[in-house]
């Protein structure tokens, strides 16, 4: 008689306490689905894509893309950043006009 | 020789006249160093993302070579000493 109990299925509990909040990302690395896709420090569009509005680079969890293709965006934002392309900390643009 | 790309930027407030030499210097400091130019790009006056040396615009150029990989050492050095440059980077192309 050990299946008796009601348990409780872990629908059933409410969203945990601390954990990580849920945003919905794409299922697949966008760099894997399309090679000729490249990524590159010199497009600021694709940069600021991977980075948040303070500057740091946007985890895997929200970009979708893979462990690999991670570490290069991760390389081409620090290059990009040398470069004054995109910000070390704070919004592109966020003081002007 | 392997292929590699070079991003610099100079001091926004120069002349025409003097970026067109401070360029035309970069671009002899590979030459002579027997690397061979594939192409250069410039992307011109921009504002940059953050303050370098007080200054908020900067002129970007790009320059796409091969060099011998021993020589960008002394390539990164001359950059570094040359006043007119801001920022340079110097990438590997795979």
């Amino acid at each position: 008689m050990t299946e008796s109990r009601p348990r409780e299925s872990r629908e059933d509990r409410g969203p945990r306490e601390g954990g990580r909040r849920y945003v919905s990302r794409p299922k697949f690395c966008q760099f894997c689905s399309d090679k000729n896709l490249v990524i590159d420090y010199k497009n600021v569009d694709m940069m600021t894509r991977f980075i948040n509005e303070t500057g740091k680079i946007r985890p895997r969890r929200q970009t979708g893309t893979c462990a690999k293709h991670q570490r290069e965006i991760a390389k081409a934002v620090k290059n990009a950043r040398h470069i004054a392309l995109i910000p070390f900390e704070g919004d592109l643009w966020a003081d002007s006009n | 020789m392997h292929q590699y790309e070079l991003v610099f930027i100079l001091q926004g407030d120069l002349d025409e006249a003097t970026l067109e030499t401070a360029v035309e210097t970069v671009q002899t400091l590979i030459t002579n160093a027997k690397g061979e130019i594939v192409k250069t790009e410039r992307w011109g006056k921009r504002r940059m993302a953050y303050p370098i040396r007080k200054m908020n615009e900067g002129y970007y150029t790009f320059i796409s070579f091969h060099h011998n990989p021993e020589e960008i050492v002394n390539l990164n050095r001359s950059l570094g000493y040359n006043e007119q440059v801001l920022r340079s980077i110097v990438v590997r192309v795979a």
